[in-house]
């Protein structure tokens, strides 16, 4: 089958709540990217209180919000959990940045209390002093190039033995201590980078797009695209933080 | 306690002469610092010495023009007034414009002060005293690396406006976030607004703050939006509601210069840019809400150049050029549709920077809505700055080619060599002095 047959439905979660630090970006980033190589892509915003349809989906984007919203989120959430878990034990793709992470995991456990997490992966986040804050690298086995974003969490998260996405490079990671950031399990990555992750991280972009064609039509082969804004973006980061 | 003072004041004097054409606004800072470090009790000091009240003025964008156009409204009527007229709003820049304001014999000779804070920094200046008036103008999404999140900013504004209880909040009832605030606090408040619909809002895919009750978490419904988040609105789950505005601004023009009624007057100003109509409606309602008279208002804003960088005007060889400031997505967003304004051919040039006062978060740019520029007949956009790569990015995943020059001066060169002699430099906050020095340069240099 060629790829110009092929078409992505990317679902956007709760963009109403969880619209955080340019998540409209990792949205743009993929559209684009199928778009150039003749993929179709289309995006459904899912609001607070729609009804969500996950066989539809092939890819879908839970973003950042505030502690608050967060909260307010995870009310609407656990209604979908369970189809949203099963979404995710059959492969279903899943980009968790920041809040949606955390979300991701068992719990949030923060000063004002704790948040009920959607239980998809076995980890769990605690909110800690002081928030990390600062431009961070990756070294992710997903990927050849270094991956590389920005981090603003006061949630520390464990992974309980889970895969990481990357090692740390430059920057803290879900706890500062481990020297390992996000979380991937089957096709779901979590991550506290945005900035946003996908633009200046075009292979991890283009990685969640295989699986997701994969999953629906079987071995695909992702056509080249001109990369070289991308990884000029990407290698000024990496020379700037880990490099120099 | 005088002796200290004066000689604080006479230290912060010094620093500024030596340091302020080397560094600019960092020797206000550091005039600042020296002087609190001599006389720590000297803003208390000499805020108490102004002699009717003091106004500050809060919130995310329209801090420094709404203040110094605050102050010239007052001077117009022929009152002396205090003012951190560069924008150091922070504790040591609002020490440092008491201390260059007094008198070498250690006495400050003021009607008003007039002076912008930053919102963290509220904090900090409270302590040394209470102002009579808050204007807040404004909450949007701003460095959250450097703040958090926009709840962690309203929660200390809420702290410092309950530390005065008697400090009046001059409020722009548009904004849900700032007019929860006011209501909240306790504090007597006046609001101002826009209650006539203006733009055509259907096509705006802008990310507003603030979509749910401050009050009770229920979405809030909008008969219409100004931009952004401003707007009227009324909670569909509790009475929270746009307060009743009582300094209405109606018959709204916006074009190439802006023009409003207000309290029956007509305002008129030569600026473009929509968010200008608040700010010119904040300092006016500030004015008001003084007692102050407003006689003058009119030949203060035909006069008002703010000089900042805020629609700042320059030509080099023939070059018109407009540099702006665009520092997070609200403001960047109401730059753009000024720049739409100017429906003739025209190039861009946006500096991007990651300063530590910039914020070093750099995703915001995500948010502003760059693909109204296929619109906005631009010949050419040139990324600069810092970090030029991400902007670049930022356009590409927009469809919209883009040249890349790190060096500021060498990209304005090339455009004015090579331009169609209409150039918009939009920059962001650091951005600002360097590119407006490198501005000013080639224009003294033609």
């Amino acid at each position: 089958m060629e790829t110009t047959d092929m078409k992505i439905t990317i679902g956007h979660l709760y963009p109403d709540l969880l619209n955080l630090y340019g998540d409209r970006g990792n949205i743009a980033c993929m559209m684009q990217r199928c778009i150039w190589r003749g993929i179709a892509a289309d995006t459904i915003e899912f609001n607070t209180g729609d009804e969500i349809d996950f066989s539809k989906l092939d890819i879908v984007l839970l973003g950042g919000g505030s502690d608050r919203e967060q909260a307010i989120v995870c009310r609407n959430l656990l209604e979908i959990q369970e189809q949203f878990k099963e979404y995710v034990e059959n492969n279903g793709v899943v980009i968790a940045v920041c809040g949606g992470y955390q979300l991701l995991g068992k719990y949030y456990k923060t000063d004002a209390g704790m948040i009920e997490g959607l239980s998809l992966v076995d980890i769990y986040t605690e909110q800690e002093e002081g928030r990390l804050i600062d431009n961070i690298v990756l070294k992710s086995d997903l990927v050849d190039m270094p991956v590389v974003g920005f981090e603003n969490h006061g949630g520390r998260t464990y992974l309980n033995g889970n895969q990481p996405f990357g090692k740390v490079l430059y920057g803290s990671g879900n706890d500062g201590k481990s020297g390992y950031e996000g979380v991937v399990y089957k096709n779901v990555i979590g991550t506290y980078l945005h900035g946003p992750l996908l633009p200046k991280n075009p292979q991890v972009c283009d990685y969640l797009i295989q699986k997701a064609l994969e999953r629906k039509y079987g071995p695909v082969q992702l056509g080249p695209l001109d990369d070289r804004q991308e990884n000029a973006a990407n290698e000024y980061i990496y020379r700037r933080f880990v490099k120099e | 306690m005088r002796l200290r003072r004066m000689l604080a004041i006479w230290a912060a004097k010094i620093t500024e002469k030596v340091s302020v054409h080397i560094f600019h606004r960092q020797g206000v800072t550091w005039a600042g610092k020296i002087a609190l470090k001599i006389c720590p009790s000297i803003l208390k000091e000499l805020a108490g010495q102004v002699k009717n009240d003091i106004f500050i003025v809060c919130g995310t964008n329209g801090k420094t023009t709404t203040n110094n156009m605050l102050c010239a409204a007052i001077e117009a009527e022929g009152y002396k007034v205090i003012c951190n007229h560069t924008g150091s709003n922070m504790l040591n820049g609002v020490v440092a414009a008491f201390a260059l304001g007094a008198g070498l014999g250690g006495n400050l000779k003021a009607d008003y002060a007039c002076i912008e804070i930053d919102e963290a920094s509220t904090r900090r200046v409270f302590p040394h005293f209470k102002p009579d008036y808050m204007v807040l103008t404004n909450l949007f999404r701003d460095q959250l690396d450097r703040y958090g999140e926009i709840d962690i900013t309203m929660n200390i504004l809420k702290e410092v406006m309950q530390s005065a209880p008697a400090m009046k909040v001059i409020v722009n009832g548009d904004d849900a976030l700032s007019a929860y605030l006011a209501m909240d606090s306790g504090n007597p408040y006046v609001t101002y607004g826009i209650s006539e619909k203006v733009l055509d809002d259907k096509d705006s895919h802008e990310i507003r703050e603030g979509r749910f009750c401050k009050c009770c978490g229920a979405p809030l419904h909008y008969n219409f939006y100004h931009y952004s988040q401003l707007g009227d609105y009324a909670c569909t789950g509790c009475d929270f509601k746009r307060p009743e505005i009582l300094f209405d601004g109606s018959e709204i023009e916006v074009g190439d210069q802006l023009a409003f009624t207000v309290e029956g007057r007509r305002i008129r100003a030569n600026y473009k840019g929509f968010y200008n109509i608040y700010n010119i409606l904040a300092a006016y309602t500030a004015v008001r809400s003084g007692g102050i008279p407003v006689e003058h208002f009119n030949d203060m804003l035909a006069k008002f150049n703010p000089e900042n960088g805020r629609m700042e005007q320059f030509c080099i060889k023939d070059t018109k050029i407009v540099l702006n400031l665009a520092k997070n997505p609200a403001g960047f967003n109401q730059n753009i549709s000024a720049v739409m304004q100017d429906e003739t051919l025209k190039d861009i040039i946006t500096v991007i920077n990651d300063n530590a006062q910039d914020g070093t978060d750099v995703s915001w740019l995500w948010d502003v809505d760059f693909d109204r520029f296929k619109e906005a007949n631009v010949g050419s956009i040139t990324v600069s700055g810092i970090r030029c790569h991400d902007m670049g990015l930022r356009m590409k995943y927009v469809d919209i080619p883009s040249m890349l020059e790190a060096d500021v001066e060498k990209a304005i060169c090339e455009r004015v060599e090579n331009g169609c002699g209409n150039l918009y430099v939009l920059v962001n906050y650091t951005a600002l002095f360097s590119t407006r020095n490198v501005l000013k340069r080639l224009e003294e240099n033609r």
